[in-house]
């Protein structure tokens, strides 16, 4: 039982109090509110309009709208795009960095900055440059022979350029947490693999990524969590555009509710992706909870 | 790890040349081009050396309110870091010692309150703060992030709790201290770091905030990233000022990398990697 008696429990669950009664009062009730509003026809631009009760028309809506089908798909490319990269260059980063030589923890820590950049300046300096005529990027990419790539104005390049951003921002912290499990490893298994005569891309494959593989779930389901939420960066970039090409669920929210004032719609929206968030929230705890019990 | 011989050395400082140089470039460039007269923003090939002038950073002090910006930015992060560590550090001690079956349950769905998308729930905050004349107000953005801190403070905290050694506690108890005492005199003060690293990380995230801070604030509550943004829809780009506003909005994230940055992983990977 502990020293914490029942007496003492019962004041123990009060210093809980203030924290389940901040977060209900700041974050359930919000999210109740947006479920109420998800079943009503409210338009903000037009406020003395009584709210009317649609059932589950803005659900419908959404669900079968190409639009919110479209920015479904666009937030899932954009995680797989940034995910795939920033797992293969922070793995073999990190791998770079845990060498034993003389300055890499200088290193290891300069490469850690663009994690902590606000997104938005993250956003502007990539919008820097990527500036049309102007940027630096293409006149970089000149100078080893590329032709000139429209980044943030074409359909075809506008997601790339989001995805480079935010893959230079937080493929640091893939480095980080690979870089921290690695040094946590036990040496034995590959002084034994070594004395096998074993390759290194040998040893990595079946030696060292095997021990790394809860730490790298873990890892992954909260960049998923991220890159599900992601919208700063394009809010600075591309706003969505150019057309639709850039437009995640986090944007097509921002649009329907502020830009269309169909807050019933963006509500309803908001359910559709706090379940799937919802979803990759419980696999990263599942994973978290796992990784535990192998310690 | 085992030490890398010779060839192996020159390869990895070769590759982690090339990354670290692509790693800082735009670091670097916000800083360059805060410094560069405007003229120079754009010069082909870019110029490396050129005459620094501050003129950016004097025209960002008094032709813009940057320093009520500041202000504000100022007075919402150490609100609400002040708030967070607070409430999220009783909740905390409160989840690593009361004894129950449930109660990683109950530090799960704490977490997940901090993991949901903000555009989810700005609709409903925007309509609620807007009936209780809260919008545009430092008050309003002080509520929404504890929102976030709260759950990352008690998460974390729980953590520096678990290893504060219960015997202490229980002697202490055998001499007559209620839990409050307990708490306050010996667990808070043993698990200090702690609410140094949570600090760190609630001021970081609030100071660093955009999508609400755009949503929920106007011309009077403006916050520091709001107003960079800002002199970007103006009819020209001042792309000097918009530098210079960026490297200032960055300079407290990299003394916290800078500083400390073994509690990065911790924070940042929220315990699941050690």
């Amino acid at each position: 039982m502990g020293y914490v008696t029942r007496r003492n429990r019962t004041i123990a669950t009060a210093f809980l109090l203030p924290t389940v009664a901040v977060l209900f009062l700041t974050t359930i009730y919000p999210m109740l509110y947006a479920l109420y509003l998800s079943f009503r026809n409210y338009d903000l631009a037009k406020p003395f309009i009584p709210r009317i009760f649609v059932g589950l028309a803005n659900y419908s809506e959404v669900l079968t709208s190409d639009t919110f089908l479209h920015s479904l798909l666009i937030t899932f490319k954009l995680m797989a795009m940034t995910l795939v990269v920033q797992f293969v260059l922070g793995v073999a980063m990190a791998l770079l960095v845990t060498q034993r030589l003389p300055g890499m923890a200088v290193i290891r820590t300069l490469l850690l900055i663009p994690m902590m950049i606000s997104p938005v300046i993250v956003g502007l300096v990539w919008l820097f440059l990527y500036f049309p005529e102007l940027g630096y990027l293409n006149y970089f990419l000149g100078m080893v022979g590329i032709d000139p790539i429209p980044w943030i104005t074409s359909t075809q390049w506008s997601l790339t350029a989001i995805a480079i951003a935010d893959i230079w921002q937080w493929t640091p912290f893939v480095m980080m947490g690979t870089a921290a499990a690695l040094q946590s490893l036990s040496p034995e298994p590959y002084e034994a693999a070594r004395i096998d005569g074993n390759s290194s891309v040998d040893v990595f494959l079946y030696v060292t990524l095997p021990q790394l593989r809860p730490v790298l779930i873990s890892l992954l389901f909260l960049r998923a969590i991220d890159a599900f939420k992601i919208y700063d960066i394009i809010y600075v970039l591309t706003k969505g555009g150019p057309g639709d090409a850039t437009e995640t669920i986090a944007l097509y929210i921002y649009r329907q509710s502020f830009t269309f004032w169909r807050m019933g719609v963006g509500a309803a929206a908001s359910f559709v992706s706090l379940i799937v968030i919802s979803v990759l929230i419980t696999l990263f705890f599942k994973s978290m909870q796992k990784s535990a019990a192998a310690r | 790890m085992h030490k890398p011989g010779a060839r192996q050395a020159v390869l990895t400082y070769i590759l982690i040349g090339a990354i670290l140089i692509v790693f800082m470039v735009p670091i670097y460039l916000i800083l360059a081009s805060s410094l560069k007269p405007s003229v120079d923003m754009f010069s082909r090939p870019p110029s490396l050396f050129f005459k620094p002038t501050l003129q950016h950073y004097i025209d960002l002090f008094t032709l813009r309110p940057f320093v009520s910006n500041i202000a504000n930015s100022l007075i919402v992060t150490l609100g609400s870091t002040a708030f967070s560590v607070s409430v999220g550090s009783l909740g905390a001690f409160a989840l690593s010692r009361i004894r129950h079956r449930r109660i990683d349950d109950a530090a799960f769905w704490i977490l997940s309150m901090r993991m949901f998308p903000p555009i989810a729930v700005v609709v409903p905050y925007y309509i609620i703060f807007k009936a209780i004349g809260l919008l545009d107000t430092p008050l309003a953005l002080i509520i929404v992030y504890s929102t976030a801190n709260i759950p990352l403070t008690v998460w974390l905290m729980k953590g520096f709790f678990d290893e504060v050694p219960e015997a202490l506690e229980e002697a202490a108890q055998v001499d007559g201290y209620g839990i409050v005492e307990i708490f306050w005199r010996i667990s808070l003060p043993l698990a200090a770091p702690g609410l140094a690293v949570c600090a760190v990380f609630c001021f970081i995230f609030s100071w660093n905030e955009f999508l609400f801070a755009l949503m929920l604030t106007g011309s009077s509550a403006q916050t520091v990233t709001v107003a960079v943004m800002s002199f970007w829809s103006s009819d020209a780009v001042q792309w000097g000022q918009i530098m210079a506003g960026s490297f200032i909005i960055l300079i407290p994230g990299v003394i916290f990398v800078l500083t400390c940055q073994k509690w990065l992983v911790k924070g940042l990977t929220l315990g699941s990697v050690k």
